[in-house]
């Protein structure tokens, strides 16, 4: 939702200490690494560390075994009277062995199925894939057990075979999926089409893409390996030889450390395999955050607070109210609205600043501006609706008599769809895809009016569907079963249930084919007349919006650069951005019009530039609009921009 | 008769809808292209118009070889080319280039610039040394309007704006200097205010090297101050094609007629009455019987029910296929 | 008609896949080195007619399967041989009627062993499976909803530790807690309790149940609620999520009416895919506190060289969790409309 645009950053440095320096970041990660390191450590130089020689032959007396720890024993002895701390030390080395070579196997069977089944796919896919079905519902430690109990002699070799060509069935199933996902990409059709083979697709294309996912895994199976050799130890099927933490914790509890209260020789090899394990988690989890990023954000994260007449950094600069005069009265009024997102490490956003419009009874109003330049982050901003990184930082929201941003959360509620609703953009992820489209409707309209059940609700569903054109059978039906068209007339339906004052359509048609995007204008259209509407239209379409709207605000970069009736934006704008934009705009009226563009691109929300915002792209600049944000000046009765030429000279 | 640069004759693609199973066997048939036929010329830019379905990208990716044909014929600078074998295919690909819809996703992240615009060199072997390598690179990307080349080279695509992105695209079909480029909505995805450079450096090039463009696309609007000739695609098939001017000033179809109506005019002051089609585009399994677009035709009479209309010469080079033109 | 279609596709694939394990099971016995009879019977005190009896009894003179006389070392044999006399499949009739074989150790019926096994591990499993998915659950939600908060962070910690701990080593330590406790050290049920009323004998199974169960719920909980979280935070951060909001929901109803059954979707599938690791919690956790199910079995089997025992019980394990697993997918198709719908 942080609509930032981006452009060139810093030339990058090497994939690896840019690698280093996010994960640096990452406290569980580098804690796992720590505790990764300190045990690698431990196993590499068991033989400088450990007190004792675990393969010395001695003597055991009685008085040796499972002595508790003391000064010539650290962590006490064992039931064969052997130092706890020796064996630990030489049995990180069995662990880790087995767990890097198992997991090797199992990582390099699996990324070669999965890869070779997602990316040939047809006939080899289906097979590999059944295969692989079959062996992940096969439940692998019994089946390992099954397996070592029948070789003759566990040797640890045995035994990383066994974990090793038994463990790969995730790791295949995670490769497959993202090879998939990765195949159906554009750059993969792109390769093919310059002409390149499979493997110069695979190797270029497919595998580096993979790669983070694949080491992810890796790092999970390496401790899945683990945990299976301890507990085939445990059970009595390891390496008699080779003293791993598992075989320890078998010859202690087959042994009565249990009844002689050693919890010595119980806690210390469990401390180990936790060690290790929790160590590759971390790490992993860690790994995982820096190779896949997700923004772990969501709606119902906690709002934050209004805090007016902050974070912007300078001095706020009130100009004129803006009106429209005309005779309807007033539904809602924006005065100088200002809305920042809030990044960690990152000067604020200033998304929206000081935005300024009037809607009236019956006004349909066109939000107009490009990609990033703060239009959905202000109609959210009206609704209280900003992702958990939004701010409201300055400014009303007058709707009739109330000022929304003074109201509580709970009276926020009530004016959301019976006062003023939203129609989204893409209503298929709009719509919540297991429930019906009439339950969805319905829910709107309980909210709202409690009172409103049974027969009386179904036939109020049934009937706003028949307003936009749907037949009321299909109310039963979930959003997957309608196309696209009527998801979208169903998302105007249920923006209806309450009866409201003011439709806001974010985008309602960019994704829609344009004869069902002319179905859907004309019901907007009829609606408005229809129920007398006032609908806020978002868009950067300016044919649908001079085909349809009264009244234009275009923004460029947060702010206002115009605002006014239809006809004075098409016909006598005054803002440079206005201008050159009408040019960039086909116009099939005028096929002899040579189509502009505006050189350069739009700035980021987090980097603005320090005076104008529209300065570095204008054909128009000159000194002062480097440095200085033009004030909103009025023009006529109903004609704002925010531009020093419009300046009148006093 | 005139030697085409390019020609697709009766051009088919269907595709299987689904897999056959043990429950059904009897799988049914999309009709994504179904009897295409199109004439180039060198150094011609044609558009094909048409709704998402009318199977306009599917016809991309045939001529491009990368879906086999059903059936038809694709004749490429005098030589069949509609089942070339892998040899023949690689070299074509050096002459037939392809320009994607969406420039974020046709890059892959984790290559450079340099990489992305070098790599169709390295497929082809066609560079001997490392300066070779770089000459050309920077040579395309500048040729794409990226200047200077050597800011761009190390960068990854996530660290350029979307109308950037898309010449870098540009300049990876270009560095294989290639007779014609399929662009498959080039700037359906950027921003208004930098559709007309990409527009504009489509143009340029198709003037400076004589290169033949094939653009697909669903917004008539855009097609005007490009294209030489506009052919418009319904349900797999182009139920009209004429010059630019003839298409736009003076459409015959029934189909085009409606498409034109909704294109959005930005002056208020031309509000004009628009011809909204009902419904939706049928799926392309089960076509409609006689002409295919009969169902949602504003103008239909008994006879589009039952025959499929031929095309009928409308004007110069302007042909349409409907009962009703003429009558 | 799809949903049909969906259901008979699942069952069939069920079905092929425990005929897979039956054929699997069959072999690994015969190819793996160990002749059953030879490491069974391996008393010294046996005369050499004495073994070929027992080898007779147990089916192990007649050849593996056409064409082979045994399949480890392996020997060719006659290809002509009755198919219907060959061991796989007297293996295969006998498991029809129900039949796994006799064990080496006891003499008993492998399938009667198995039956009083059986429900015990179910009980225990059972429990601790829906403790951990009730608390993994219950804790994921509110990590996600609360994401990035202290709360978050701490259900993460907890979980990331869980998921790291051996099993039976948890189990240990857990033993020699409720050992010094006064809770029992092992076992299902105190002996001698047979002859009390049915509410006092449950609770002492209750009593026994209690330490295995825990340990159960401790080490599963932590996956379901890392699933739980990360399956809400994405259906959180969809848009239909705020156009609820949009619509006046409280948080509350939001949480309830949007969120929850959608973040369950994927949990129900990653519940059925875990039943084949959660079998290995039960090998585990069942020796360790020497419950009687079939984990045990396995571990006794394997100690005492009882091969009918370790084969019935592998397949088993193995078919319930192939059962479970059908069952996860059926009930997928239940809660997800895009399934059964057309």
């Amino acid at each position: 939702m942080t609509d930032l645009v981006t452009s060139p950053a810093p030339l990058p440095t090497s994939r690896l200490t840019d690698f280093w320096r996010v994960f640096r970041r990452n406290k569980m990660g580098l804690v796992g690494l720590f505790m990764l390191i300190t045990i690698v450590f431990v196993a590499v130089f068991a033989h400088v560390i450990a007190p004792y020689d675990p393969s010395a032959t001695h003597d055991v007396a009685s008085s040796d075994i499972y002595n508790p720890p003391s000064a010539a024993h650290w962590i006490g002895t064992d039931d064969a009277g052997q130092d706890v701390f020796t064996n630990f030390i030489f049995g990180a080395r069995v662990s880790l062995i087995v767990g890097f070579f198992a997991a090797f196997i199992s990582v390099f069977i699996g990324g070669v199925l999965g890869i070779v089944a997602g990316f040939f796919g047809g006939r080899v896919e289906n097979i590999l894939m059944r295969f692989t079905d079959i062996m992940l519902v096969i439940p692998d430690l019994p089946l390992m057990v099954v397996i070592v109990a029948l070789t003759k002699k566990p040797s640890l070799l045995n035994i990383i075979f066994v974990i090793g060509l038994l463990g790969w069935t995730t790791t295949a199933r995670i490769v497959r999926s993202q090879t998939l996902a990765v195949k159906s990409r554009k750059f993969v059709l792109r390769a093919r089409a310059i002409g390149a083979g499979n493997r110069h697709i695979i190797r270029h294309h497919i595998l580096p893409l993979v790669m983070p996912i694949l080491v992810v895994n890796a790092v999970l199976v390496v401790s899945l390996a683990i945990l299976n050799e301890s507990t085939l130890a445990f059970l009595g099927l390891g390496d008699p030889t080779a003293i791993s933490w598992g075989q320890m914790l078998n010859y202690a509890f087959g042994r009565g450390a249990m009844s002689t209260g050693a919890w010595w020789a119980l806690v210390t090899p469990g401390v180990g395999i936790v060690w290790v394990v929790l160590g590759l988690t971390l790490f992993g989890h860690g790994l995982e955050q820096v190779l896949n990023p997700r923004l772990e954000t969501h709606h119902l994260m906690r709002p934050r607070p209004i805090v007016k007449h902050e974070a912007t950094g300078k001095p706020l600069r009130h100009a004129t109210r803006q009106r429209v005069p005309s005779e309807a009265p007033i539904l809602i009024e924006v005065d100088n609205l200002s809305i920042s997102y809030l990044t960690e490490n990152k000067p604020p956003a200033r998304a929206v600043e000081n935005v300024s419009f009037t809607l009236r009874e019956g006004e349909l109003m066109g939000l107009v501006g490009e990609s990033g330049c703060g239009k959905t982050t202000l109609m959210l901003g009206l609704l209280r609706l900003l992702p958990a990184a939004g701010q409201i930082v300055d400014g009303e929201v007058w709707f009739g008599d109330t000022e929304l941003t003074a109201l509580t959360d709970d009276e926020m509620e009530a004016v959301r769809w019976k006062g003023i609703s939203i129609v989204f953009q893409g209503a298929m992820n709009a719509l919540n895809p297991v429930r019906t489209v009439g339950d969805q409707i319905a829910e709107a309209i309980v909210k709202h009016n409690p009172l409103m059940k049974g027969k009386a609700l179904e036939a109020r569903v049934s009937e706003l569907l028949d307003l936009v054109g749907i037949s009321p059978e299909h109310k039963k039906h979930f959003p997957h079963q309608y196309s696209g068209g009527m998801r979208q007339r169903a998302m105007i339906a249920m923006a209806l249930a309450c009866n409201p004052k003011v439709v806001i359509a974010d985008e309602p048609t960019t994704a829609l084919d344009v004869m069902i995007q002319a179905q859907v204008l004309e019901l907007l259209d009829s609606l408005r007349k229809k129920l007398g509407l006032s609908i806020i239209f978002v868009t950067h379409d300016l044919g649908v919006v001079a085909e349809m709207c009264d009244s234009v605000l275009v923004m460029y970069g947060g702010v206002t650069a115009e605002y006014s009736d239809v006809d004075t934006i098409y016909n006598t704008a005054r803002h440079p951005y206005t201008q050159e934009l009408l040019k960039a705009f086909p116009d099939l009226s005028q096929p002899d019009k040579r189509l502009a563009s505006i050189p350069g691109y739009p700035p980021r929300l987090d980097d603005l530039p320090a005076g104008c915002r529209f300065a570095p792209r204008c054909p128009l600049a000159f000194e002062r609009c480097h440095i200085e944000q033009p004030e909103i000046h009025q023009l006529s009765e109903r004609h704002f921009a925010s531009c020093h030429l419009v300046e009148k000279r006093v | 008769m005139q030697d085409y640069f390019l020609e697709v004759q009766d051009l088919k693609k269907y595709f299987l809808a689904g897999r056959p199973s043990m429950f059904n066997r009897a799988v049914e048939q999309v009709h994504a292209v179904d009897g295409v036929s199109l004439q180039l010329r060198r150094g011609e830019v044609v558009a094909i118009v048409g709704e998402s379905g009318c199977g306009k990208s599917t016809l991309a990716l045939t001529l491009m070889g990368l879906e086999e044909p059903t059936d038809g014929k694709i004749i490429f600078e005098s030589k069949e080319i509609t089942h070339a074998n892998e040899h023949d295919r690689k070299l074509l690909r050096q002459r037939i280039q392809m320009v994607f819809q969406d420039p974020y996703e046709s890059l892959n992240p984790t290559q450079t610039i340099g990489e992305i615009v070098g790599e169709p060199l390295d497929v082809h072997g066609l560079i001997h040394s490392k300066s070779e390598r770089e000459l050309k690179v920077v040579k395309a990307l500048e040729d794409a309007g990226l200047k200077p080349a050597e800011t761009y080279m190390h960068r990854f695509p996530h660290q350029l704006s979307g109308g950037q992105r898309q010449r870098v695209v540009i300049a990876g079909a270009l560095v294989l200097e290639p007779h014609l480029l399929i662009a498959d909505e080039p700037v359906s995805m950027l921003d208004v205010s930098i559709r007309a450079e990409i527009l504009n450096l489509l143009a340029d090039l198709r003037r400076t090297r004589q290169i033949s463009i094939i653009l697909i696309t669903h917004d008539l609007g855009t097609v005007g101050y490009f294209a030489d000739r506009i052919a418009v695609m319904y349900l797999g098939r182009i139920v009209e094609i004429g010059p630019t001017h003839e298409v736009l000033t003076n459409p015959q179809h029934p189909y085009t007629k409606a498409l034109l109506s909704v294109v959005p005019v930005p002056n208020p002051r031309l509000r004009r009455e628009r011809v909204i089609l009902q419904g939706e585009t049928p799926n392309p399994i089960h076509l409609p019987s006689g002409c295919r677009f009969h169902p949602r035709c504003p103008i239909v009479v008994e006879r589009c029910k039952v025959e499929d209309p031929a095309y009928v010469e409308t004007g110069e080079s302007h042909q349409t296929a409907c009962w009703m033109v003429g009558t | 008609m799809k949903r049909w279609r969906y259901l008979l596709g699942k069952i069939g694939w069920a079905f092929f896949t425990i005929l897979f394990v039956l054929i699997l099971n069959f072999f690994l016995f015969r190819v793996l080195p160990g002749d059953p009879a030879r490491a069974g019977v391996h008393d010294p005190r046996l005369k050499k007619e004495a073994i070929e009896a027992i080898r007779v009894r147990f089916g192990l003179d007649k050849p593996v399967i056409n064409c082979f006389e045994s399949l480890n070392p392996i020997k060719i044999g006659s290809c002509d041989v009755n198919p219907l006399d060959t061991q796989f499949f007297i293996y295969v009739k006998n498991l029809l009627q129900g039949e796994m074989g006799i064990s080496y150790h006891s003499n008993r019926p492998v399938v009667d062993i198995l039956a009083e096994r059986l429900w015990n591990t179910i009980l225990l499993i059972g429990a601790g499976q829906i403790l951990a998915i009730l608390i993994g659950v219950v804790f994921g939600m509110f990590a996600a909803w609360k994401a990035r908060t202290s709360i978050d962070y701490g259900a993460l910690i907890i979980s990331l530790v869980a998921w790291s701990l051996p099993t039976f080593w948890l189990g240990i330590i857990l033993l020699f807690w409720g050992s010094n406790n006064g809770l029992p050290i092992g076992g299902m049920q105190t002996p001698g309790m047979s002859s009390q009323p049915f509410l006092v004998r449950a609770g002492d199974i209750a009593r026994h149940m209690f330490l295995p169960t825990l340990t159960y719920t401790i080490v599963y909980m932590g996956e379901y609620m890392l699933i739980m979280r990360s399956s809400l935070l994405d259906v959180l951060s969809e848009d239909y999520i705020l156009t609820a909001k949009a619509k006046g929901l409280s948080m509350f109803q939001v949480l309830k009416d949007h969120a929850l059954k959608n973040a369950m979707l994927p949990l129900v599938t990653v519940i059925a895919i875990n039943l084949g690791f959660t079998m290995a919690g039960a090998v585990q956790i069942e020796t360790v506190f020497s419950w009687p199910g079939l984990g045990l079995a396995i571990y006794e089997a394997v100690n005492r060289r009882d091969f009918p025992v370790l084969q019935g019980a592998f397949l088993l394990i193995a078919i319930a969790v192939i059962l479970s697993n059908l069952i996860a997918d059926l009930m997928y198709s239940y809660l997800d409309p895009r399934v059964h719908t057309d």
